[in-house]
């Protein structure tokens, strides 16, 4: 098992964004809530456009618009004018000002700065400067900041509380019909289908329905036990809201394929003591149906997957499952729980796994030329190694661009597995016509 | 858990004070970490018997953030005090004020933050020059600022200086001025003039730690006073300002004056 780090004084083709960028998406997933990125221009231009690309929609984030005079200054009385400005024009219920380089260089208070605010809104501090981790680590601090400002006990609220990760619109509505089924009741930290999967309805509301609310984030104190989709984006809140207020956590593999899905569905069942109905067994049954029918298709392929960690090391057991080979497993996010997710998988596939940790899109490409892959699985960027290669190419993961409708469609859950398998199946069929 | 920094102009004392400070009030049975806010990395030198010890922002540029462990950065000195240097870049390059910011969020991550300690010391360097040096004056840090400064013009300039940074995170967080420590050059009329400089912030002088070559001689065989001579003098004097300090209950957002009143007041006791 080998595990390569890029050793190269320079980055080509970064594979993470920057932490503000994770932030804005979980702010975005709150009902009524605005990101204010406090920082300069670029740092909220940049994500709203790729907002926009992945998602097919607007993104509503504001701006402290610092320039060289706050650089030197501080940038104290742009963001307290910034906020007030925010809270007039647009009555959020919450603002969460997201920190960049540039903010946490200067050194500015911006807790005290907050602090010092008298507005009828929610001010959330979240401290991602971009020189740390990644968008991952931007989206766990975050959500960790909403539970850390807000979570209070009040009184037991029998429901369990999912942090989902960087993961898509359709994920989500995936993890709620799974817990309908099983007819248990989540907070879901945090939910992009009201923003990320708005309808167009005329007259628009003047913030988009749907959404956690921020009573709900208040109430995550009280659940009976919460459970974190990805750990590396969401690990950190749970984590929080047992030491602080004793709510019992899981943080285990996403439920991504067979096994992960079952093990997620036993976590549910075993905070809640609520069984899994026959109906989530028959989507089970599907699934596995599924993989059946394109094993002479997919068997033995030997696969490339890069992602963000937990979608990365998620997927790479999924491709095991379907019976082929994951050769590389490749995240721009460093973290030796994953590594270790992934060697866990390379121990039960028997199979050497090259893990490559905070890569970039070159160094993927220079290990799938080395190693010989059919197929990589991966985001947008990916497109051009896969061409060059003359290999096939199922994209998955943040930001997909050069397709419609990617982030409608689920990856977790029985049915997201469903999807992934004839997305890998057609996407080895069409190499195969084209070659 | 008592947290405290100790601010004042550049040369004045404040590491020599301040170690001679958590020294005793160790020797009086205290457990204290004492964190050098300065790039120079030599807050703690007296304390670790003149060993340099690796710094925060060395050790997090040779292993990576990932991989430092409190016991390289974390090294116990007289007393028991657990001393921690968080380092800098070198003269000229980099910033050193986020490093200031980098080390502490290191510390606090890396759980150095142990609750059974009675007191956390920060030596920071000269005067609030940026964000990154006044972190230790952010809420959830140090509540306490004692400023170290002398009779001379310069001294009392930096520590009207530093009570204004003061004044401006107090009206953000809990921070409040303790009180200023004299370490005495032997001016004239220093004593009364040090006096009335405190009382017209709206404070009051701590000690007046008179000057004494007992401390450079501690100083050269890289000891603190109450370890190299625990029955002289100055080890009584130090005494006084750890017992000042222990008991003190007077807490209070300064009240900045200006370059002319400053002016006057030199004028007023001789001094100019």
């Amino acid at each position: 098992m080998s595990q390569t780090k890029t050793k190269r004084s320079v980055t080509i083709n970064p594979g993470m964004l920057c932490q503000p960028i994770g932030a804005m998406q979980a702010v975005l997933g709150v009902h009524a809530a605005i990101p204010l990125v406090h920082g300069s221009q670029g740092c909220a231009a940049y994500p709203m456009r790729m907002f926009n690309r992945h998602f097919a929609e607007p993104a509503e984030i504001a701006l402290s618009s610092l320039g060289e005079d706050a650089a030197v200054f501080g940038g104290a009385d742009n963001l307290v004018k910034g906020v007030h400005a925010l809270a007039a024009r647009r009555h959020p219920e919450l603002i969460a000002v997201v920190t960049t380089c540039l903010s946490e260089t200067i050194g500015d208070d911006v807790d005290g700065i907050l602090r010092k605010v008298d507005l009828p809104v929610k001010l959330v501090p979240m401290h991602t400067p971009s020189y740390v981790g990644s968008h991952v680590t931007g989206y766990d601090n975050a959500v960790k900041a909403l539970v850390t400002h807000l979570a209070e006990q009040t009184g037991p609220n029998s429901k369990i509380n999912v942090t989902v990760g960087l993961l898509d619109p359709g994920d989500i509505k995936e993890l709620k019909s799974m817990l309908g089924m099983m007819r248990v009741k989540a907070i879901i930290l945090t939910d992009i289908t009201g923003a990320f999967d708005a309808p167009l309805i005329l007259p628009r509301p003047p913030f988009p329905d749907g959404g956690t609310t921020v009573g709900e984030i208040r109430d995550t104190a009280n659940s009976i036990g919460s459970i974190a989709l990805s750990k590396h984006a969401g690990g950190a809140a749970v984590k929080y809201l047992e030491m602080k207020h004793k709510v019992p956590m899981i943080a285990g593999a996403c439920p991504i394929g067979v096994e992960n899905t079952d093990a997620f569905l036993d976590n549910v069942s075993q905070l809640t003591g609520r069984p899994v109905p026959d109906e989530l067994r028959k989507e089970r049954g599907r699934l596995i149906d599924a993989i059946i029918d394109v094993q002479f298709k997919v068997a033995q392929k030997k696969v490339a997957v890069f992602a963000d960690p937990d979608v990365a090391s998620g997927m790479a057991r999924f491709v095991h499952e379907l019976g082929m080979d994951p050769v590389i497993v490749a995240t721009g996010t460093e973290s030796k729980e994953f590594v270790k997710d992934v060697q866990a998988i390379a121990s039960q596939t028997g199979h050497e796994i090259e893990i490559i940790l905070g890569c970039d899109l070159y160094e993927l490409h220079e290990a799938i030329k080395r190693v010989g892959v059919d197929l990589l699985m991966g985001n947008t960027h990916g497109k051009s190694i896969a061409d060059d290669e003359k290999i096939a190419f199922a994209r998955l993961g943040f930001p997909v661009y050069d397709r419609v409708g990617y982030q409608r469609i689920p990856i977790i859950g029985y049915n997201g597995g469903i999807n992934l398998v004839d997305r890998i199946a057609n996407a080895i069929l069409d190499h195969a016509d084209a070659a | 858990m008592r947290q405290i920094a100790m601010y004042g102009k550049g040369g004045i004392g404040k590491s020599t004070t301040t170690q001679n400070l958590t020294a005793t009030l160790a020797d009086m049975g205290n457990k204290i970490m004492q964190i050098g806010c300065d790039p120079k990395a030599d807050s703690t030198r007296m304390l670790m018997g003149g060993k340099m010890q690796p710094t925060v922002l060395d050790t997090l540029r040779e292993v990576g953030a990932e991989n430092v462990t409190l016991e390289e950065i974390l090294h116990t000195g007289f007393g028991g005090i657990r001393c921690v240097e968080a380092g800098g870049p070198e003269p000229g390059v980099g910033c050193a004020g986020r490093g200031v910011i980098t080390a502490i969020k290191l510390l606090e991550a890396l759980g150095a933050y142990d609750e059974d300690l009675d007191f956390v010391f920060y030596d920071v360097l000269g005067d609030v020059v940026c964000g990154g040096f006044a972190m230790p004056m952010r809420e959830g840090y140090a509540k306490e600022i004692y400023i170290v400064a002398s009779g001379e013009m310069m001294a009392l300039y930096a520590a009207n200086n530093i009570c204004k940074g003061i004044v401006k995170f107090a009206e953000e967080g809990e921070i409040r001025l303790g009180g200023i420590v004299c370490n005495s050059r032997n001016v004239e009329n220093e004593l009364a003039l040090m006096e009335a400089f405190s009382e017209r912030i709206g404070s009051k002088l701590v000690h007046f730690v008179p000057r004494d070559n007992i401390v450079q001689q501690a100083e050269i065989r890289k000891k603190t006073v109450i370890e190299y001579d625990p029955t002289c003098n100055q080890a009584e004097e130090y005494r006084k300002l750890a017992r000042n300090i222990l008991e003190n209950d007077k807490f209070v957002v300064p009240e900045p004056i200006t370059m002319d009143e400053l002016e006057g007041m030199m004028t007023e006791f001789g001094v100019i």
